[in-house]
């Protein structure tokens, strides 16, 4: 919403108060005055003139010279470049060192002709050429015959002018008008507001022109109207033109700025009916019948839903109410008569019309929000009254005002204000007088029950006031919010601790960054077709995806069910970028419907899950340095079921079938026929997709890793007596899992095992072809005694005879 | 005998001048002070002294042997030190070399900025709250005082997957959710951080998917002093001790009266620079007193119980504090960028 200065000036005395004040105080009080500028930029010396002669320029066909009389000297010789140019105009002429905003005029020959300054454009003066009407922009401004010759530009047009943009919160639709801010202001300095008269006339002429109203929908509240006939279109008057540039709106033609100035300046918008195109002078207001069809005033045939409420006639529909006039009934050179509109349209229908036809019009802003019907008739008054003034109209039927609603329904809002619950709510002893003469200020009434509390009759241009609450913030912005004091809060003591999911993230991802992971953070939208690019096809869980109903573009369709892809686009910029090593990892949220299509919340899984690709570490002077390999990321994974308490007894691992790892090179981590997770080598035909070299994987599902986790310790007990270590090289199987052969030591070699590990796995000649060597160490230990040799010598033979049985495990020598 | 006693250990003193390696002076050891060396020698000559003399020149030869071998061991001790330093020496290293430095991994900039306030406000006594990315329509916007058609709803777009199920715009449902599960339990103090969607097209400023922290307190009492002494307090522990902060009158629909604070910009201190548009002033966060509406319909009907709330952009405050420039860069996680998170302590 923007203002200017000069125009909420009539409204409000502003005596003794600059642009710049109003607008910090606006802004402190929740009225943020977004910006302020001049209306123009500089313009200086700049005088309205008269053309006297307008003559062809002796070197160039394209140039005239004029002289034009500034009541000032001599008339001026001025060359010309305009086409419009034409004697007896009257025009803004910049003298000799006139300031322009697009710089200084100086006499100069053009030619060979001397000119003795410059005959402006709309566009050189700094007006909005955007909103001009063509005839305006094109060439010189030409100006009304009776603008005062010899008069500055700046005065007459009231350029010196401050204009506002206003960045209104929803709640404060009441500041959609100068009369709004104007309140605001009168409030803010305690002054009193001054709108124009605006009261009802009756029609005075004989033979007055029928009309009448029927209201047959219950989303209109309110309806009124009145006939203004025998209208001269024309312009309007250049003030009331350059205040609309001023805040942004096209001026047309006195008839239809008369509407769009009595909208700025009441906040009511109104439409005005050629009243000729309205059969049987009779307005119908009710909903839209399915599937019916209007052409709106920007010439665009649109089909309206049941849902919109419409103006019309006994025939025909006229316009679509509260959003935009028909182009049937539009006010044209032939109008002679108009019916002017001034209603109160259901804000939910309105909104709902205008957002499913995208039209946005001020209008339906202003309906959406809630309209003053306290000033409904006033407006309708006001506009009449300037048709009069402006267009030579006369009043040509009484003002008719129809309502849906009784009379209770529009009873002033009262509402109860404790004096106690302000204080205990703002935190600040602000006193019952105070706050009496903020209502004083803002133009309430109010009526005092008791020292501890009153009424406050809310008038209805403050729609955003309902509860007592509301008077809170009333009181607190107007003394302002500086004024509320620190305090600390008061209560019972609460353990500000992490919830154990918490405590693990944070381990977790404390543990991960050690390991010299970088976090990263994904978006969670995506797309189908990302997944094809990890070779997942039809039928594979993860393209079970929720869909939005309304995305913004085709990469960001439907939620994620598969964190990898992410991963690897993260891995892919980077190494676009020469970033080879890539050690990343996120805490994801994957998206699981019930259903398809997704009807209700998913399931919202979050993964850990991380990429590995390029050197293990740093390449320094101190030798060789390796690539990440299967058994760093299964490193990284079993450390960090470790540190989350699951131990390694509890956990399994089976090969992955999943389609983006490499067959062979790929786990899935069970606990008790639970899936917790997986990692593995990317295929390779995935990664060369992505432009990245090796690649490894891992996703661990964060829900079902928290089922595992062991928070609580007590301690073993240190050994007293010394441990027995044997170690012992195996031949077995190649394809034999050493973990089959570590679990098959561990069960056959007593309690007295206290720890078996692998040491060295060796395939070559030395085993043969089919065979590999598994190199155990294993540790015996009695809690009471030092084993003898003899007592070990016969657990190592149990176990050799057991793995031989089991595995055809045999010694190597 | 004395005189050639004398003249020996002035002999073996002088010898053990130049002898600098081990080697020599072991040979050294075995010429005067070994078995079969001069003193033993002397020792045993002794047979042929008279009983006079055998005591005094006995005396003679241990003083001597003494003073030999305290000469020899300090020597010794010498040498075997000089030797242990050139090899030291020997294995100089050059130390500006490159050690072996572990990869160091960065916490992404807006995790550090969560735990960060986190941090803060676990301090203050409240707990950490995360809720559901998809939300109802009832969760995001009803039961937080925003009926259908409101037109407050124009201040978020919304990412729809029907009619009642969304993308939550903001982590004030949880407002509604803890309200709900807790009630008519007190006091409640939650922080609530996590992702948010808005259906905005993605520029330097604007990012379709992106971090708020919401904080909700509610008791018996609560007032708006109350919020604005927590959230002094906050803004003093995040953006450092001399930190002022500012409330403006505002408008959310799930508080009343609301409230936009500001602190003092924390690039010009509060003398005007283009960060802070020249006002000295920087916006951080939304907040407010809970509308009564919202505790009414999260069960808490008693009068007296207030509450205040408030919700504020964790990439906002990443992008001041970092000096980020454009929001996407948190979501492209480009290593060039994460590698300089590696470099502060906190």
């Amino acid at each position: 919403m923007k203002i200017t200065w000069n125009w909420l000036g009539e409204y409000v005395d502003l005596a003794g108060l600059t642009p710049e004040k109003v607008a910090t105080d606006l802004t402190n009080a929740g009225i943020p005055v977004e910006w302020m500028q001049p209306l123009s930029g500089q313009v200086k010396d700049v005088v309205i003139g008269k053309v006297l002669t307008v003559e062809a320029h002796p070197n160039a066909d394209r140039l005239r010279v004029c002289k034009v009389d500034v009541a000032k000297g001599d008339p001026l010789t001025i060359v010309c470049g305009a086409k419009n140019v034409a004697p007896d105009q009257n025009v803004p002429v910049a003298i000799d060192g006139a300031i322009l905003p697009g710089g200084k005029i100086k006499r100069s020959k053009l030619r060979g002709v001397e000119s003795q300054g410059m005959i402006c454009s709309a566009g050189e003066l700094g007006l909005d050429a955007r909103l001009l009407p063509k005839e305006q922009t094109q060439g010189i401004f030409v100006l009304p015959q009776d603008a005062p010759v010899g008069e500055s530009i700046v005065s007459y047009l009231s350029l010196d002018d401050m204009v506002m943009e206003l960045e209104l919160t929803p709640n404060r639709s009441d500041c959609l008008s100068l009369r709004g801010v104007a309140y605001e202001v009168a409030a803010l300095y305690g002054r009193s507001i001054h709108m124009p008269d605006a009261v009802v006339k009756e029609s005075s002429l004989a033979e007055k022109l029928p009309l009448s109203v029927e209201i047959a929908t219950e989303h209109c509240s309110l309806y009124t109207a009145q006939v203004v006939s025998n209208l001269k279109l024309s312009a309007s008057p250049l003030w009331m033109q350059m205040r609309l540039l001023a805040v942004g709106t096209r001026p047309i033609n006195n008839l239809v700025d008369i509407t769009n100035y009595v909208m700025y300046e009441w906040g009511q918008p109104l439409h005005a009916f050629d009243y000729d195109a309205i059969s049987e002078h009779k307005i119908v207001v009710r909903q839209a019948h399915t599937t019916e069809t209007v052409m709106t005033l920007d010439g665009e045939v649109r089909e309206v839903s049941s849902s919109a409420i419409l103006i019309a006639d006994p025939q025909k529909a006229l316009g679509l109410a509260g959003v935009m006039g028909g182009r049937n009934s539009e006010v044209t050179e032939y109008t002679r008569a108009v019916v002017i509109e001034s209603a109160v349209f259901d804000p939910v229908s309105t909104r709902q019309v205008a957002r499913q036809l995208a039209l946005r019009s001020e209008a339906s802003l202003r309906f959406e929000k809630g309209i003053d019907e306290d000033i409904t008739l006033q407006a309708l008054a006001r506009a009449a009254q300037l048709m009069e003034t402006f267009a030579q109209g006369n009043i040509a039927s009484n003002s008719i005002a129809k309502s849906t609603k009784i009379v209770e329904q529009r009873q002033v809002k009262q509402i109860a204000v404790f004096v106690k619950h302000i204080q205990s709510l703002l935190g600040y002893a602000i006193s019952q007088s105070e706050m009496l003469e903020v209502c004083k200020r803002l133009g309430f009434t109010v009526r005092v029950v008791s020292d501890e509390e009153f009424h406050v009759f809310v008038p209805s241009r403050r729609q955003d006031i309902t509860i007592e609450a509301d008077m809170a913030e009333e009181f607190a912005r107007l003394v302002g919010y500086d004024r509320i004091p620190v305090s600390v809060m008061r209560g019972q003591l609460t353990a500000g601790v992490l919830k154990p999911a918490q405590h693990l993230k944070r381990t977790l991802r404390n543990f991960l960054l050690d390991r010299g992971l970088h976090e990263v953070w994904t978006y969670s939208l995506t797309a189908p077709k990302v997944l094809a690019n990890v070779l997942i096809d039809e039928g594979h869980p993860a393209t079970k995806m929720g869909m939005l109903l309304n995305p913004l573009s085709e990469d960001r369709v439907g939620l994620r069910t598969i964190v990898l892809p992410s991963l690897l686009e993260v891995a892919a910029y980077n190494s676009n970028r020469g970033q080879k090593n890539i050690r990343i990892f996120e805490f994801a949220t994957i998206f699981l419907p019930n259903q398809i299509p997704m009807l209700d919340q998913p399931v919202e899984a979050p993964h850990i899950t991380g990429l590995l690709s390029g050197q293990v570490e740093s390449v320094g002077p101190h030798g060789e340095t390796r690539l990440f390999d299967f058994y760093d990321v299964s490193g990284i994974v079993h450390a960090l079921l470790t540190t989350s308490g699951i131990a390694q007894d509890q956990i399994s691992l089976v090969r992955s079938k999943e389609p983006y790892y490499q067959t062979g090179q790929c786990a899935e981590i069970y606990s008790k026929n639970v899936l917790i997770g997986s990692f593995g080598k990317i295929k390779t035909t995935v990664t060369e997709c992505y432009d990245l070299q090796e690649s490894f994987y891992f996703d661990l599902d964060f829900f079902m890793m928290q089922k595992l986790i062991k928070s609580d310790l007590t301690v073993r007990e240190l050994p007293k007596t010394p441990g027995a270590e044997r170690d012992l090289a195996l031949v077995v199987d190649r394809d034999l899992p050493v973990q089959q052969v570590v679990d098959a030591v561990k069960n056959s070699a007593g309690h007295e095992l206290e720890n078996v590990s692998v040491f060295d796995v060796y395939t070559g000649d030395k085993v043969g072809a089919d065979k590999k060597s598994v190199a155990l160490h294993l540790v015996f230990r009695a809690d009471d005694r030092t084993l003898t040799d003899q007592e070990i010598l016969a657990k190592v033979e149990t176990v050799l005879n057991v793995v031989k049985d089991e595995f055809g495990a045999y010694l190597r020598f | 005998m004395l005189e050639r006693l004398q003249a020996m250990k002035d002999q073996a003193l002088a010898d053990l001048t130049n002898k600098d390696d081990i080697v020599a002076l072991e040979a050294w050891r075995v010429m005067y002070l070994g078995k079969k060396g001069e003193l033993s020698t002397a020792l045993r000559s002794m047979g042929s002294l008279s009983q006079e003399e055998r005591p005094v020149v006995g005396q003679v030869v241990n003083e001597i042997r003494a003073v030999l071998e305290q000469t020899f061991e300090t020597k010794r001790s010498q040498v075997l030190q000089k030797a242990a330093n050139e090899e030291e020496r020997r294995n100089q290293l050059d130390i500006t070399l490159p050690g072996r430095t572990p990869f160091l991994g960065a916490e992404h900039p807006l995790q550090k900025v969560i735990r960060r306030i986190e941090d803060i406000f676990l301090g203050f006594g409240f707990t950490i709250e995360e809720g559901p990315h998809v939300e109802t329509d009832y969760f995001n916007f009803e039961a937080l005082n925003l009926p259908k058609d409101h037109p407050a709803r124009d201040m978020q777009d919304t990412f729809y997957i029907h009619s009642e199920l969304l993308l939550r715009t903001h982590t004030s449902p949880m407002q509604a959710r803890t309200l709900l599960a807790r009630q008519p339990e007190l006091p409640v103090r939650i922080i609530v951080p996590g992702r948010v969607y808005r259906r905005d097209d993605d520029d330097a400023t604007h990012s379709h998917e992106f971090t708020q922290m919401e904080g909700l307190v509610v008791d018996h009492g609560i007032s708006m002093s109350d919020l604005k002494g927590v959230l002094l307090t906050f803004a003093k522990e995040l953006f450092g001790e001399h930190q002022q902060i500012r409330l403006r009158p505002s408008f959310f629909p799930f508080t009343e009266p609301s409230a936009e604070m500001d602190v003092r910009c924390i690039y010009c201190g509060g003398d005007g620079c283009s960060t802070c548009k020249h006002t000295g002033w920087i916006e951080i966060l939304g907040c407010g007193m809970v509308h009564p509406h919202v505790l009414t319909m999260g069960g808490y009907h008693e009068e007296g119980i207030t509450g205040f709330a408030f919700g504020m952009g964790m990439e906002r405050i990443a992008m001041l504090l970092y000096g980020i420039t454009d929001i996407r860069q948190f979501y492209m996680n480009d290593l060039r960028l994460l590698d300089q998170f590696t470099q502060i302590a906190r």
